[in-house]
């Protein structure tokens, strides 16, 4: 009960703290409304028209919709790479040999720009699901990889020799000393992969889907409809944000506690 | 006249600038309050002032009430931050002169002259507090504090502008929403001084020891520059959406400072709460202001109120509390009547806000705010006027501060 109190409070002071990132967001918005003057509203329109159409969509419920799509295609792909990056990785960091043979094949996928890699899987895939999910996969996988990688490399020597000396369990040896060192470099790489799953998808489905957010960009731009597009926009960016800062944020926080104790 | 300052009856008003301008603070509260609800409700006639009663209500709780809690602390704060001598009494003499003038002249029904007398005597104030406080400012080491003399030459260019706009027939209150942002700006500006003294004695009362108080200046910054920034874009074109962005920006900004008060229990001590609450009164301001434009709603009047009865009230009531007792010698008060007149001038912030929110019937918020409000500032002059009039009698010498601390 303690620690859910603790846990609670360090979590309010955790949101109260977002204020100061609000303010700039704020300040953004003063700027496109700014911006919005000069431009008219067919260019760009202003904030509160973007939000507006954005609560349209909301209340007739296309946006839901478009954004669960959008949302299973990211989450799916970048799931797999989550799982094949990180026990990958993790392989590579423990294993000099697997590092010496994956890493000039990781350069290779980061340095393949993920359109690339979209007009391939459109050949691959056709028009359905598999096209944005692959997509995301490939480009985010590279990254996790990396981080899973760097974390298993530079784990200190001289703790698993501790771990020896005082014959800890394997299981404890795993979620005491590995696991913490790891997941502090894993972390920020899933949050980075994901960041860049929603981009890569809306890229996706803008260019091979007829459903989802980006179908639903390409829909409105070719509508010449600035404020829907701006709308959907927003949805995802906001997504984005809501899932960064208010789940994995504080999960990361939560993690890397062990820091701030040493 | 000199022997008068120095030696008659009331010499000991003169010692310090915070003893008449703090009396004066309190007066002008209750006074131009009274007049203001008695207009309003029952027609009582109002000083015909040019550009009418609301102008002449904005002004007078602006340049009289604002103005004479600024010059008390700046006459008090100044020397002590920058360890320099006291202010000469013939100079707090010669403020108090011009703050008299300045609300006689501006009261005065005829045009132009009484207008111009008031605005001669409201910027030689002014003027003349830059002027004694700059070259203190300036020798202090890393001139950490030179930004109270940027916010008061702001306010002296705002009111002559204010002065500039009446003479010239314009409708001058664009230069007193001026005056309010910079009065929200030394707010933080003066709080971030005083608060790291004030809870952190907060904290040593409770015995949080492990904890330290620190007014963090990016935070302050940001606030800062959102509040000024908002002004500026209030005078460039007034209610504009543009500023409703930025007025949010203010309130967020705002609500961020309060991350460094979150301390604990120490900050329920009344006199760390009650500085807390300006910034929460602040912030609310800022808030409604920028909804009201973004929603196109009449609230922008209920924010500027949070702001002046709220966020400017409270600060000038704690600091008359803090500064005006430990410069006379004694301690901060410990009684029942402080948080009771502290609520009330919250109470008044919420009662007049709430009036622009159609919550409460118009006459009645109106009254109950005014009450409110004028009862606080009265319960502050009962218990005060006698230590600021009389000499202090802890043997320290003019403003220093109380024995123990100084």
């Amino acid at each position: 009960m303690i620690l859910l109190r603790s846990g609670l409070k360090s979590f309010l002071i955790y949101l109260w703290s977002g204020w100061g990132a609000i303010a700039s967001l704020m300040l953004f918005l003063a700027v496109w409304e700014w911006a919005g003057l000069y431009y008219g509203e067919l260019i760009l329109p202003n904030p509160r028209i973007t939000f507006q159409t954005l609560a349209g969509l909301i209340a007739e419920g296309s946006a839901w919709q478009e954004l669960t799509i959008t949302a299973r295609r990211a989450l799916i792909g970048f799931g797999a790479a989550l799982a094949v990056g990180s026990t990958l990785g993790l392989v590579a960091g423990l294993s000099m040999t697997a590092l010496m043979m994956s890493r000039p094949i990781v350069t290779v996928l980061i340095g393949t720009p993920p359109i690339a890699w979209l007009v391939l899987a459109l050949l691959w895939f056709g028009n359905g699901d598999g096209t944005p999910i692959f997509t995301v996969f490939v480009a985010c996988m590279p990254i996790v990889f990396v981080g899973a990688m760097l974390g298993a490399r530079t784990l200190d020597g001289q703790l698993g020799d501790v771990a020896t000396a005082y014959r800890l369990p394997p299981l404890m040896r795993f979620t005491d000393i590995v696991l913490p060192h790891v997941v502090s470099y894993l972390f920020p790489a899933w949050i980075t992969a994901l960041g860049i799953s929603w981009k890569v998808v809306v890229m996706a489905e803008l260019l091979a889907s007829s459903d989802g957010v980006g179908a639903a960009l390409a829909v409105s731009r070719s509508h010449l409809d600035t404020a829907a597009t701006l709308a959907w926009i927003t949805a995802v960016v906001g997504l984005l944000l809501a899932v960064e800062y208010l789940l994995l944020e504080p999960i990361k926080r939560e993690i890397e506690r062990w820091r701030v104790a040493v | 006249m000199l022997k008068f300052i120095h030696s008659g009856p009331f010499a000991a008003l003169f010692e310090c600038g915070f003893r008449p301008f703090f009396l004066l603070t309190a007066a002008t509260a209750v006074i131009a309050v009274a007049a203001w609800v008695g207009f309003l409700t029952l027609g009582m006639p109002l000083p015909l002032t040019p550009n009418g009663p609301v102008v002449w209500h904005a002004h007078e709780m602006l340049t009289g009430f604002a103005m004479a809690s600024v010059a008390g602390f700046v006459l008090t704060a100044i020397p002590e931050f920058t360890s320099t001598r006291m202010i000469e009494r013939h100079h707090v003499f010669i403020l108090l002169i011009l703050w008299i003038t300045g609300r006689v002249a501006f009261a005065i029904p005829i045009v132009p002259a009484g207008t111009i007398v008031a605005m001669i005597a409201d910027l030689g104030l002014l003027g003349m507090l830059a002027a004694i406080i700059a070259p203190r400012l300036w020798r202090d080491a890393n001139r950490r504090h030179l930004s109270f003399l940027w916010i008061l030459l702001a306010v002296i260019v705002a009111t002559g502008g204010f002065y500039f706009d009446t003479l010239t027939g314009t409708y001058p209150m664009r230069w007193l929403l001026v005056i309010t942002g910079l009065m929200m700006a030394l707010i933080v500006i003066a709080m971030s001084r005083i608060s790291m003294r004030i809870v952190n004695t907060a904290l040593s009362q409770v015995g949080e020891t492990g904890t330290a108080y620190l007014a963090r200046p990016p935070r302050r910054n940001l606030a800062i520059f959102c509040i000024l920034l908002y002004t500026l874009a209030e005078f460039v074109a007034l209610q504009h959406p543009v500023s409703g962005w930025i007025a949010l920006a203010a309130a967020a900004a705002l609500f961020n400072l309060t991350n460094d008060w979150h301390i604990g229990r120490a900050l329920l001590q009344r006199w760390a709460f009650m500085l807390y609450l300006v910034y929460w009164f602040m912030a609310l301001g800022y808030a409604v202001i920028g909804a009201a434009i973004l929603m196109e709603t009449a609230w922008v009047s209920a924010g500027r109120h949070l702001l002046l009865v709220g966020a400017l009230g409270l600060a000038v009531f704690a600091v008359m509390n803090i500064a005006g007792r430990i410069h006379a010698g004694i301690e901060p008060d410990k009684r029942l009547w402080v948080p009771i007149a502290a609520t009330l001038i919250a109470g008044a912030a919420v009662l007049r806000a709430m009036m622009n929110f159609d919550q409460i019937e118009a006459s009645l918020a109106i009254v109950a705010a005014s009450a409110c409000w004028i009862t606080a500032f009265s319960l502050h002059l009962i218990f005060h006027w006698r230590i600021l009039i009389r000499p202090r009698t802890d043997g320290q010498p003019g403003c220093e501060g109380i024995a123990s601390d100084a």
